[in-house]
């Protein structure tokens, strides 16, 4: 019998054509075997301005233009290069260095193999994207070479080879085909060869670094490689340590934490409903409390202390198990400080450690009889534990190194040494991290990033990835904030500044109406519009105006930028402008969602020129019944930009009779009845802690000055209903075209169980009832919640009730069904935003939704299609845009609560007493009530912070005001804590006289003493926090 | 009628004339010489050339072709597919309390470790053919049989396969492996397409790999993404020596008896004139060196269906007597074609059997050539 083996060595064709073959196994379990076909071609350019060969093969475009070559004809060198080099990194050097290879002072011209990147977006998603974005801009010359895909680099897998080894062996062939081929482009030009780049592989293989010795090949390590670079003591800190220390310690680690289940095991145990899965949340208050919300169970479930959350860090995807039901607790009532728990931890030290230290364990103890002792109210919850990580949500973390960690030979020396980074999140544990430069990190915020947690490490392991400045300076700490909300704050790039018109600032509405821009526009500029605004506000996004009509009716109109005039979709700024989501509102700064041009110039609609804007404009009755409605874009032109206070002084005014006064006054009467009917539907009014900060008063005075509360004048309203009033017509408008893909806003009916806790602490301490069942009666019932002596009493119950809802999101409309659309807090059927396109992008694709819905063509007639978009787009926007606004929103409060600390030091400064800053005295009332501690909300400053046992001031230590000295009262004061009347009472140790100690219960009015104070000495030193003191209840 | 009964005999009967298919049969019956049209020794194979992996995207495929210009390809499908809980195996569950003997007794343990003959899937294309004519499904079956119901008796020598083909489709209790297997005839049936069509599906059986599993127990099947770390269905041993003992795919072989010869690999017009035609399927015995017979069928002679030749004397037009007709019944006439009718002889079989199972016999000729092919 004769076996025949075809032979291809032969076939001219066949040299070129080979194939991939792997498996794939399908969401329903299908497993299949894929082969993909690779036609190898010899036209993928090596990208280096050296080459002379490249440029005449290149692939052309259309216009024969081929891609800019990327690699640099002089790189820069080291002292082991001093001709240059090209780096080539392997997969293992990208996953341990890639804060290094995103550094500005080193690693340029880098060629990125494709059989890296692939292997990267295997391993890790995220560090892949960073690459991709790296290879994106042009300054860092990062070239991406499909070696994969040229003849010469292709690499066959051998027999009984590993894909590492194979990968590793196309990383050397691709070095080696390099450098020969730009031996080859030299000598055709007839250049030394001396002058040529050295290729240099950057391995971490071991078994790959002496392979390439043995080819000839050019290979280091990438610790080795940065020891030649200037600064490389700082440089080396970024590399990822983990593996390596993992290797160092090998066996000899005690094993902390429980191993994760297999991958299959949890799939198949997530389909049987055995295990479930959920996001992990840890609990501001206490560390070691974390939650996890499941479908399975309507309560979210407790995963308590450190073993059983099982190195899940806040916002990782969990998969959890259910405990037994004599393991279930009730939540915890104390406040837990990681950093006050564990001060004591020694960050080099870990053959001592147990998971669980007996003080955690003391601390969760307490818990637990607590939910023994009296069983009423405190019902066990579900409690549960983590058993794997579906996906880990790390990502940099902003903080600061723990000085007690340090150690005392800190300033001496280079010394590499471990220290603890106590992130700012304080849901996060302490990060160990190892550095070169402890000592010059002292007081400064720095920006790290988590490279694994091993079961053996009882705090997760990190490296340095820069320095953001000092503490408490005003650069260093907004970007702490914009980086912690992942708020993209880098300037616009130019591929985005390429798509503003050409015309800058000088762009005007044609004049001629036969022009292109007025295709589809009506002429709206006689109307009397105008707008209301924030004093100072520069990017206007609406102006109404309304007249009376022949019939008695009135015309109202509601005049939006015409954003989507200006931004095209799918174009750079478009893209840009889709990722960042939002405008981000901080204190002293704004990030735009857009370029300045448009934001506060072209779009905005500023008075007295003509602008292109989108109209929504009603007719209505006399008393407000809507007639009909219409959606046109047009060319207005705005006669006024009023401030709030502004508008309402000249409507107030009777002197002024000209028309323009007359149609505000007509809008306000009818923002009135709109606002009416709004509340008779059961909208609610809802109240949030906020404060405004005019950061720009003279240096002179009080600087607390600038802190003010926001005031609420008819004219905000009146904005706020027509606001309202445009979105819901347009939600009805495009939802009625696009019924799957129109972009809707949602508010989620919160189930009753999530105001369980509030109605129960109403019921017991004011006997007031709380009706959920729908928002119309929430709203009334809120409306009873009054306390005659205490005014702020309703606020706090709105804030408190505001905290139980869920929060809004947008969504497509064919995800959810039409029932479900209902804004909860509105009291609207249905609900979208499109009233902000300037700095929301949601508003923007609504606008592009309806400009589509209505027919409008645009210049290009192009216009009808830019609504259109697939569903699945939508979504990943939709996710994308809730996330954004989210975290828009932390990152304003984060802002202003800073600038409220600041200004309270200012204060301090400049009013203190020996040097002993008094603080300032202002009410406060209490929110929530600790076993030990309580939270309390300053009105004044929209503040609330934890008031601990030692803070609580008691009659015999009235005098003792500084920070040293309070901390020495921890040790003599005891609590008697009551869970069910949700009271406390403080005293000293052995003396619980009535006259010796303060009690304090829920929602009770105190007095209190704000001031800021720098942590002094020990753990935390020079950290600066706002201390409440409460000096006794009212 | 005529195409049914065509398809289900060994082959589209060749059109001889009754003075050939005599002259045929003579010649193969000479005792202990038989003249084979093609001059072949009794045992002799037509050459074949074999290949494998000839299908990328299958898990494993073969292709044969005889010298004839008949040529095969088979590929291997497999899928992943869940296992439905057999009533035997939940009445077990259920009847942990009261177990009343009969009817249960695959229900105890056993049950998921065995699989199921259904699991292997065969289908035949032959050009001409339906799928559902009878030549097709008895031919599948023909072949089926054997491969699922082949069990190794030595237990744990077996490298994997002990419980044979149908157990190690086995990946836990509740998941198992789907076998799909097709068979493409390339060419028209010029013999009895079956000697080929084995053949080529122990090729493709013997290059057939499965994704290698990583997730274990009872968990929901999970796979390794490499396709060079994918397992052969039918497990190596890396040393060469022990190859002789590895488990194969059986084989099943054309055997037919003409007078008191025993001729292998017959083509088409030996099978016409052939006394009786047996298909034999054999596989290694692993365990012992020996080979095992796993299932020996008959299949219908086309020779049955031929018409007589008329001897001269009964032939009117060459000046016979045609007056008694019952005188004919009795007497061969030496060289006048008579169709075959009858049994097959208890010797016959023995001797056909024999001269496949012995050392050194036709079967393990075959084995050894088949082995010979790279695979993989």
């Amino acid at each position: 019998m004769k076996s025949l083996r075809r032979d291809f060595s032969s076939d001219p064709h066949a040299a070129n054509v080979t194939s991939k073959v792997f498996v794939r196994s399908t969401k329903s379990g299908k497993v299949q075997k894929i082969v993909r076909e690779l036609y190898l071609r010899q036209d993928i350019p090596c990208s280096s301005k050296l080459c002379s060969i490249c440029p005449s093969v290149a692939p052309a475009d259309a216009n024969g233009n081929i891609a800019p070559f990327v690699l640099s004809e002089s790189p820069a060198g080291t002292s082991a290069f001093p001709r240059g080099h090209y780096l080539v990194p392997d997969t293992n050097a990208l996953l341990n260095g890639m804060d290094l290879f995103e550094h500005t002072g080193a690693f340029y011209d880098v060629v990125i193999l494709q059989t890296v990147l692939e292997e990267l977006k295997n391993q890790s998603l995220p560090l892949y994207n960073r690459l991709l974005s790296l290879i994106k801009t042009d300054e860092k010359r990062f070239y991406l070479f499909f070696n994969e895909f040229r003849l010469e680099t292709h690499v066959r897998r051998g027999q009984d080879e590993s894909i590492n080894d194979r990968n590793d062996r196309a990383v050397r062939t691709v070095a080696k085909w390099y450098s020969e081929h730009l031996r080859a482009a030299a000598a055709k030009k007839g250049k030394k060869e001396k002058s040529l780049p050295a290729i240099v592989v950057i391995t971490d293989d071991k078994e790959n670094l002496r392979k390439a010795k043995d080819e000839g090949v050019t290979a280091l390590s990438l610790s080795d490689y940065v020891a030649g670079l200037d600064d490389s003591d700082r440089l080396l800190d970024m590399i990822n340590e983990s593996r390596e220390a993992r290797e160092a310690k090998g066996a000899r680690g005690e094993l902390f934490y429980p191993e994760y289940y297999t991958m299959s095991k949890i799939m198949t145990s997530l389909r049987a409903g055995t295990l479930h899965q959920g996001v992990f949340n840890v609990s501001p208050y206490n560390y070691l409390e974390g939650s996890v919300k499941v479908a399975a169970f309507d309560k979210p479930l407790l995963i308590l202390g450190r073993d059983n959350s099982n190195r899940a860090i806040s916002g990782d995807v969990v998969v959890i198990e259910v405990l037994p039901k004599d393991q279930w607790k009730t939540p915890s009532t104390k406040i837990v400080d990681e950093e006050a728990v564990t001060k004591n931890d020694n960050p080099e030290g870990e053959d001592t450690e147990a998971v669980v230290t007996e003080r955690e364990k003391k601390a969760l103890q307490e818990e637990v009889r607590q939910a023994h002792g009296k069983s009423t109210e405190g019902k066990p919850q579900p409690t549960a534990r983590v058993v794997g990580v579906v996906k880990r949500n790390w990502r940099q973390y902003v903080g600061t190194v723990d000085s007690g960690s340090t150690g005392s030979q800190a300033v001496s020396g280079r010394r590499q040494q471990t220290v603890f980074v106590l992130p700012m999140d304080k849901r996060v544990p302490k990060i160990r991290v190892r550095t070169r430069q402890a000592g010059d990190l002292l007081g400064q915020r720095i920006l790290i990033t988590i490279d694994a947690w091993d079961r053996d490490s009882r705090y997760p392991s990190g490296h340095f990835v820069r320095s953001l400045g000092e503490l408490e300076t005003k650069g260093a700490e907004t970007e702490a904030l914009l980086l912690e909300y992942d708020v993209q704050y880098k300037p616009f790039p130019k591929s985005v500044l390429d798509c503003l018109p050409a015309e800058g600032h000088d762009w005007k509405v044609p004049a001629s109406k036969d022009d292109l821009g007025w295709r589809g526009r009506r002429d709206l500029r006689d109307l009397l519009i105008c707008s209301i605004d924030p004093p100072g506000c520069q990017d206007i996004d609406d102006a109404l105006h309304a007249r009376q009509l022949p019939n008695g009716n009135f015309e109202v109109g509601v005049h939006i930028a015409d954003v989507s005039h200006f931004v095209k979709p799918n174009n750079a700024m478009d893209l840009e402008a889709s990722l960042r989501g939002t405008t981000v509102y901080l204190v002293d700064k704004r990030i735009d969602m857009l370029p300045h041009l448009l934001g506060t110039d072209l779009c905005s609609l500023k008075p007295y020129v003509e602008r292109y804007a989108f109209s929504v404009l009603w007719e209505m009755t006399p008393d407000a019944e809507v007639v009909s409605s219409s959606f046109t874009k047009s060319v207005i032109q705005s006669r006024e930009a009023f401030s709030y206070e502004q508008a309402q002084k000249r409507i107030d005014d009777p002197s002024k009779t000209d028309e323009l006064t007359q149609s505000m006054r007509t809008l306000l009467r009818f923002s009135k009845i709109l606002r009416q009917k709004r509340m008779d539907a059961g909208a609610l009014n809802l109240a949030s802690p906020e404060v405004r900060i005019e950061a720009d008063s003279d240096e002179v005075g009080d600087p607390l000055t600038d802190v003010k509360t926001k005031s609420m004048l008819a004219t905000n309203s009146l904005v706020e209903e027509f606001m309202l009033h445009a979105n819901i017509t347009v939600a009805t408008k495009i939802f009625s075209t696009f019924s799957q893909t129109a972009l809707l806003r949602r508010h989620a009916t919160p189930p009753p169980q999530n105001f369980e806790e509030l109605t129960n602490q109403l019921s017991k301490k004011r006997d007031l009832r709380l009706d959920v069942s729908s928002s119309g009666a929430l709203a009334d019932s809120l409306d009873r919640c009054t306390d005659a002596k205490n005014p702020f009493f309703n606020t706090l119950v709105r804030i408190l009730a505001t905290r139980c809802m869920t929060s809004a999101e947008y969504f497509c409309a064919g995800a959810h069904a039409e029932p479900e659309f209902r804004h909860y807090g509105l009291a609207s059927p249905i609900y979208t935003h499109f009233t902000s396109p300037i700095r929301r992008y949601a508003d923007l694709l609504v606008h592009r939704q309806l400009a589509s819905a209505i027919g409008y063509e645009g210049e290009d007639g192009r216009a009808t299609v830019y609504g259109v978009m697939t569903r699945n787009r939508l979504e990943d926007i939709c996710r994308n845009i809730n996330y954004r606004h989210r975290n828009a929103q932390f990152a304003g409060r984060a802002s202003i609560e800073y600038y409220v600390g600041q200004a309270l030091k200012a204060r301090g400064e400049k009013v203190s007493a020996n040097g002993v800053d008094g603080g300032i005295d202002e009410e406060g009332y209490v929110m929530r009530v600790f076993e030990n501690g309580v939270v309390v909300f300053v009105p004044r400053f929209g503040i609330e912070g934890v008031v601990r046992l030692e803070d609580f001031v008691l009659p015999s230590d009235a005098g003792l005001r500084s920070v040293e000295e309070r901390r020495e009262l921890v040790v003599h004061r005891q609590s008697d804590f009551d869970n069910e009347e949700y009271t406390i009472c403080v005293s000293d140790k052995g003396h619980p006289q009535k006259e010796r100690s303060l009690t304090v219960e829920l929602f009770q009015k105190v007095k209190v003493n704000v001031s800021s104070v720098k942590e002094q000495g020990g753990r935390g030193a020079g950290k600066r926090r706002v201390r409440i003191l409460v000096l006794d209840g009212q | 009628m005529s195409a049914q009964r065509q398809a289900s005999s060994a082959s589209q009967t060749p059109h001889l004339s009754p003075a050939e298919l005599s002259y045929l049969y003579t010649s193969l019956s000479l005792p202990n010489a038989p003249i084979r049209p093609d001059g072949r020794s009794a045992t002799q194979f037509r050459p074949l050339a074999a290949e494998t992996d000839v299908l990328p995207g299958a898990n494993g495929s073969a292709r044969v072709g005889f010298a004839d210009g008949t040529q095969a390809v088979v590929g291997v499908k497999a899928e992943v597919e869940k296992t439905v809980l057999g009533s035997d195996t939940t009445a077990a569950a259920a009847a942990a309390g009261d177990h009343d003997g009969e009817g249960v007794a695959g229900g105890d343990g056993q049950a998921p470790g065995q699989g199921h003959g259904s699991w292997v899937q065969m289908s035949i294309e032959i050009p001409g053919f339906r799928d559902d004519d009878a030549l097709p499904v008895f031919l599948a079956e023909m072949m089926r049989e054997p491969l699922v119901e082949s069990v190794s008796d030595a237990k744990g020598s077996g490298g994997g396969m002990t419980g044979g083909l149908k157990a190690r489709l086995v990946i836990n209790r509740r998941w198992h492996w789907r076998l799909y297997i097709d068979v493409l005839l390339l060419s028209q049936p010029l013999s009895y397409p079956l000697p080929l069509l084995s053949l080529t599906t122990h090729l493709a059986l013997l290059s057939t790999k499965l994704p290698k599993l990583k997730s274990q127990g009872e968990e929901d099947p999970f796979f390794d993404d490499d396709w060079n770390a994918a397992e052969y269905l039918y497990p190596r041993s890396a040393t060469p020596s022990l190859k002789q003992q590895q488990v194969r795919p059986p084989v099943t072989l054309l055997v037919i008896a003409v007078g008191e010869n025993v001729i292998f690999d017959p083509n088409r017009e030996e099978i016409a004139v052939a006394d009786t035609v047996l298909a034999v399927s054999v596989t290694r015995n692993d365990g012992s060196d020996g080979l095992k017979l796993l299932s020996i069928r008959t299949v219908d002679p086309p020779s049955r269906l031929t018409q007589p030749g008329v001897p001269n004397a009964e032939n009117a037009a060459t000046g016979g007597a045609a007056t008694g007709g019952g005188a004919t019944e009795s007497g061969e006439v030496p060289g006048v074609w008579r169709p075959r009718r009858g049994g097959v002889k208890r010797s016959t079989i023995a001797r056909m059997a024999k001269l496949v199972l012995q050392r050194g016999g036709v079967g393990e000729e075959v084995l050894e050539g088949l082995e010979g092919v790279q695979v993989g």
